[in-house]
């Protein structure tokens, strides 16, 4: 099986394959020169288990993730298919008004499926959403997924997205944002508000953030 | 030109001279006196004191250094914010005097600017990646579209915070810093063995506090100095990795070529290290400052404020407010309109 470098992500190396004629995607857990060596290899092993299970999950329920096909633990590999497309990021400023909306749409409504599903993703960003030439979106990379009942993981997936929204495309923030959240509340199932309320207290629970200090005086003022 | 900037967020206050002649510019002084509590931590009233004490001596010494006169600065720069509240307003007090008094613009600094600003001069980078780490800050940013954007920060306590509460919980601190070395380094020396603890990564972000927590109660249990040396041990190892895996995934992410270590916790050696190693791997050129530099000081209010000045950017002194909670991704700058 021949097979090349696709390239280097933030923990593994990508390298692009063939098998039975279908191009396939290998993706290796790789050291890092600065983590001491007994958590690496334990870091390592954890995360591939966990990225494993989580794409299997998602793809027998209809997430449009990469089809897994192969995982080995013991050097840190996960083999899925691959998707022809680009990442989100990379072509966003290129598109139009009308078609960032559709495709903040049906992002929100594949995160909702995620999220529906227990299953948090932990890195959501345009960097990690593939489109293809048919405009299928994909929603790859579960290196920090998990899985989790707890509101406060899927709030975090929607502030990832609104900081990598707001520091790569400020200007298109809030026409993409408005859209997901359309797409995200028609899918999910458990309590859309709930999770709207967590993404906003996390917010404010950034460092330094002057709203904050405004509702400390306020109450202060009327505790007086 | 000379301007003259006042540094007075938290526990230091100090002051800087630049000069700027043509194309060349220059820090001509950089003098400062820390707060160093007796016992626990910082208290804002205390450290406020101390700089209302050490204020004439620091500046008298900045312009003895220059031979200098406050009627020969161009402008005066001051550190509005963030930080803490009673600091603030003591080096704010005194650059709205000094730029009433003697007729000269006051020029507003974001202090988290000017630590990325006086990194960027140091090391000759024009677009870093930048991992901001003290002990009210922790995060990455990019510049973008006039502003520094905040890629990833953490979602609860800062680093520094974390190192430490965790060696003063413990009863190693204060003082923090001994010989230019933080107790926590101090500690790690005994130790031989990794524990296991938490390690919170959430996409570009990051979270300090369940770490802390594990490490503590971890603390609570053993005793002996080469346990608690452990602990020290993998804290640190932890706390580390989470911050370049999280700068990584930005290098990554935005392509960029240059990556940029500052604030106050950025003169640790250890990170130093792990960052160099993590930047060489992406080729990307490492840059930090030097411990004058990478502590809080008056000389990168000063550099920021020439940048400020130069596009204009001046704040009439009644208006010169202190902001506790000032955002670096809130600070337009003209200089970064073209990212």
């Amino acid at each position: 099986m021949a097979y090349e470098l696709l390239g280097k992500g933030a923990e593994s190396l990508i390298y692009i394959g063939e098998i039975f004629g279908q191009k396939i995607v290998i993706k290796q857990r790789v050291s890092k020169p600065y983590r001491n060596e007994i958590f690496d290899k334990e870091f390592r092993r954890v995360r591939t288990r966990t990225e494993a299970k989580v794409l299997i999950d998602l793809f027998l329920n209809g997430v449009n993730v990469p089809t897994p096909l192969f995982v080995d633990l013991k050097n840190y590999v996960i083999v899925m298919e691959y998707i022809n497309g680009k990442k989100l990021i990379d072509v966003i400023e290129e598109l139009n008004q009308e078609k960032i909306m559709i495709y903040a749409e049906e992002l929100g409504r594949q995160v909702g499926k995620m999220h529906s599903l227990d299953i948090y993703h932990g890195d959501l960003t345009l960097g990690n959403i593939l489109v293809t030439k048919n405009e299928k979106l994909y929603v790859i990379d579960f290196g920090l997924a998990g899985y989790s009942r707890d509101i406060e993981e899927y709030a975090i997936d929607l502030h990832l997205l609104r900081r990598n929204i707001l520091a790569v495309i400020p200007d298109l923030y809030d026409t993409f944002f408005t859209n997901f959240l359309k797409g995200y509340r028609s899918s999910y199932s458990k309590d859309y508000n709930a999770v709207i309320k967590r993404f906003e207290e996390i917010r404010l629970r950034g460092r330094y953030v002057e709203e904050r200090l405004k509702k400390r005086i306020w109450r202060e003022k009327y505790i007086e | 030109m000379y301007i003259l900037g006042i540094e007075s967020t938290s526990h230091t206050f100090g002051v800087g001279i630049v000069e700027s002649i043509g194309d060349e510019i220059k820090v001509i002084a950089n003098i400062y006196d820390r707060y160093k509590p007796v016992q626990g931590g910082i208290h804002p009233r205390e450290a406020a004191l101390h700089h209302s004490r050490v204020a004439p001596n620091v500046l008298k010494e900045a312009l003895r250094q220059t031979g200098l006169k406050f009627k020969d600065i161009t402008a005066f720069a001051v550190a509005l914010g963030p930080g803490l509240g009673p600091c603030l307003r003591v080096g704010a007090s005194i650059a709205r005097f000094l730029a009433s008094y003697y007729n000269k613009p006051l020029i507003p600094v974001n202090h988290a600017v000017a630590h990325i600003e006086i990194g960027k001069f140091y090391n000759g980078f024009k677009d870093p990646v930048i991992l901001y780490v003290s002990g009210g800050n922790t995060l990455v940013a990019i510049q973008k579209k006039g502003r520094y954007r905040v890629f990833g920060e953490t979602l609860d306590i800062p680093l520094g915070n974390l190192l430490d509460t965790f060696v003063r919980e413990v009863g190693l601190a204060p003082p923090y810093i001994v010989d230019n070395k933080h107790i926590i380094d101090v500690c790690a020396e005994w130790g031989e063995e990794y524990v296991s603890l938490p390690y919170t990564v959430k996409g570009s972000d990051l979270s300090f506090s369940g770490l802390l927590t594990a490490a503590l109660s971890l603390a609570r249990k053993i005793n002996g100095k080469k346990e608690l040396g452990n602990i020290c041990l993998s804290l640190r190892e932890i706390a580390f990795n989470m911050l370049v895996e999280v700068t990584e995934r930005a290098l990554i992410l935005t392509g960029k070529k240059e990556v940029l270590l500052v604030g106050g916790v950025a003169s640790n050696k250890v990170l130093k290290e792990k960052m160099m190693i993590m930047s060489r791997t992406h080729n990307a050129r490492y840059g930090d400052t030097p411990p004058e530099y990478a502590g809080d000081n008056g000389a990168m209010i000063a550099y920021t404020g020439l940048l400020l000045y130069k596009h204009n950017i001046v704040i009439e002194p009644e208006k010169a407010f202190v902001r506790q909670r000032w955002r670096l991704d809130e600070v337009d700058l003209p200089w970064l309109m073209n990212y």
